[in-house]
């Protein structure tokens, strides 16, 4: 993994560099995908509109996975 | 497609190893230095196929101020003339359809046939849109005043703003480019990030037909991410329409922002389209349109198939049948002749797949076919799956792009309308049955709730001549045919006094002595 996500990561962004983003969130009830095409928002934007009350502990879990050996 | 076929591909489009994203006619290619590269790649290989510098702030505005000049002066050349230059556009599209419908496959990864059958799409509401153009008819009233005539003309609204995703490259921005330039409107378009080659090879094609008109600014193209470009044009009171096709979510975002200035939305956004088969269905021809629905696109397009209701008489037949033509489907190249799949558009879109399927196991799916990803073949490459589901649970309810399709049961067709209306979407719709009370009652005012209701013909596949949308979260716009070209016109009432008196409406007397 080249650079941490943060909750400023555009969603755009996120898909493209972390597509396994998209796996691990949806197991949160998030969905960064539509119709194919990601939400033009940030991920703490997408959070916050999700009802997530932690972001920051979801966006360490999340970077945790990602540095994972076979997300890396 | 090796590389020399692949670059002699792009050299037919005018495309080259770097591209500017944002154009606003023949020489008016902008170039910001800040602009970002963006790369384009093949879904087949994962490899880049060729770079774009998006556009920026400075470059979007060049643009538009380049479309806003144009309007005040394609505003008042009249509609058959405009025609003809979509006219040409069309002759061109002709010219050039194998090598950008073969691009459309390069890129965003449908299978050839799919990519020709696009630009075929394009060239329809060309030829659409050239009748249009002699036919924007406004009605006449008979006045309730003496000597007074009153009528309705059809004026044209503005620059038009068209916002598309990656699954229609090509032909949805036909569908709004023809018909708002014969209307009198100049188009600014952000194609999807996932395709802005053949995004660029358009303008190519709209810039050779503008130059041979001596024009400038009709057809523009502005490349850039939703955050930066999107925003900016929904944001951007110039623009008086926009057309938006994606998803719910941001549908509803264009929507409220557009609203908010009185600007005026075209929504065309998620699909979870279902087909019943009714007992005494002709199942043949239901399961090879399943499998065409399902299956074609790689399960990617708005109209896909996503749901099967099945009656419980035929429920084992069919789905031995839907196994049976599953297990036929080639997947593999979307350029090689004997493909009938090749692979998503993305890696993400692979991720979202599998999400769903996970999903949909935990909530008691049953998969009966595929499920699995072929590395095999490349990263981006899947099985199109069927899972037979007990209910229509809350994976159900959602839109995945993807080739999943989702079987389940039902004993009266009553208790299968009331399942297929439920979901929050409402594009299109099927029923495959021989039995005439059925097939009414799914096309009554009881019946479906969608923009498109079909009988023995799938769910995806529209004709250009009809209004292609759907209600409820699909977001309610009409593009294409029909009269979808009235909402890239603006209405003028006119009553003209041809008397020598005034009298007023409603009788009144006001000041008459």
């Amino acid at each position: 993994m080249t650079k941490p996500v943060t909750l400023a990561t555009p969603i755009e962004e996120l898909v493209r560099e972390f597509p396994e983003s998209v796996g691990f969130l949806t197991r949160y009830g998030i969905r960064c995908l539509r119709c194919g095409e990601p939400f033009w928002c940030t991920l703490g934007e997408l959070l916050e509109a999700e009802g997530i009350s932690e972001p920051e502990k979801l966006l360490a879990s999340l970077n945790a996975f990602l540095a994972e050996p076979k997300n890396a | 497609m090796r590389e020399k076929a692949m670059k002699s591909l792009l050299e037919k489009l005018e495309l080259k190893s770097k591209n500017i994203g944002a154009c606003a006619g023949p020489d008016a290619w902008y170039e910001d230095p800040k602009g970002q590269e963006l790369v384009s790649f093949n879904p087949t290989t994962g490899e880049p196929i060729a770079t774009v510098i998006q556009a920026t702030a400075s470059t979007y505005d060049r643009v538009m101020n380049e479309a806003g000049a144009a309007f005040l002066r394609w505003r008042m050349v009249p509609a058959p003339k405009r025609g003809l230059v979509i006219r040409d556009l069309g002759q061109v599209l002709r010219e050039v359809k194998e090598p950008l419908g073969e691009l459309v496959s390069l890129e965003m990864g449908k299978i050839k046939v799919e990519g020709w059958g696009e630009v075929q799409e394009m060239i329809d509401i060309c030829d659409f849109a050239v009748g249009l153009s002699r036919q924007l008819y406004g009605l006449t009233m008979h006045s309730e005043r003496p000597a007074h005539r009153m009528y309705e003309q059809w004026h044209p609204l503005g620059v038009v703003g068209v916002i598309t995703a990656f699954n229609f490259p090509v032909a949805v921005w036909s569908w709004n480019a023809a018909i708002a330039s014969v209307c009198g409107d100049p188009v600014v378009w952000k194609p999807s990030s996932d395709t802005p080659l053949t995004a660029i090879a358009v303008q190519h094609i709209a810039n050779r037909v503008m130059a041979d008109h001596g024009l400038k600014g009709i057809f523009c193209l502005t490349i850039g991410s939703g955050a930066t470009i999107g925003e900016r044009m929904i944001n951007d009171s110039r623009l008086p329409l926009i057309s938006f096709t994606g998803s719910t979510r941001m549908g509803r975002r264009v929507a409220e922002v557009v609203a908010r200035r009185f600007g005026r939305t075209i929504l065309e956004l998620g699909g979870n389209n279902a087909i019943i088969v009714t007992e005494d269905a002709d199942l043949d021809m239901a399961v090879r349109a399943i499998l065409f629905g399902a299956v074609g696109t790689a399960g990617q397009r708005c109209t896909s198939t996503r749901r099967i209701f099945m009656h419980k008489a035929i429920a084992a037949k069919l789905t031995q049948g839907l196994i049976k033509a599953y297990q036929q489907v080639r997947i593999g190249d979307p350029l090689d002749d004997r493909t009938l799949m090749g692979p998503l558009v993305t890696k993400a879109a692979v991720e979202d797949m599998m999400a769903a399927l996970e999903k949909a196991k935990e909530q008691g799916g049953t998969i009966l076919y595929g499920g699995k990803r072929l590395p095999e073949l490349g990263e981006q490459f899947v099985q199109p799956t069927l899972v037979k589901m007990p209910a229509q649970t809350e994976i159900v309810h959602q839109e995945t792009f993807a080739p999943i399709l989702y079987l389940m049961e039902y004993e009266d067709l009553d208790e299968a309308i009331r399942l297929h209306n439920e979901v929050p979407q409402g594009l299109s719709s099927a029923m495959f049955t021989t039995d005439l009370r059925q097939a009414e009652k799914f096309l009554s005012a009881e019946g479906s709730d969608c923009g498109i209701a079909n009988i023995n013909i799938g769910t995806s596949g529209a004709e250009i001549g009809g209004a292609f949308g759907g209600e409820k979260e699909t977001g309610g716009g009409r593009e294409s045919g029909s009269d979808a070209w009235k909402q890239y016109m603006r209405r003028q009432t006119n009553t003209i006094n041809w008397s020598r008196e005034l009298p007023l409406a409603q009788g009144i007397k006001f000041g008459d002595g």
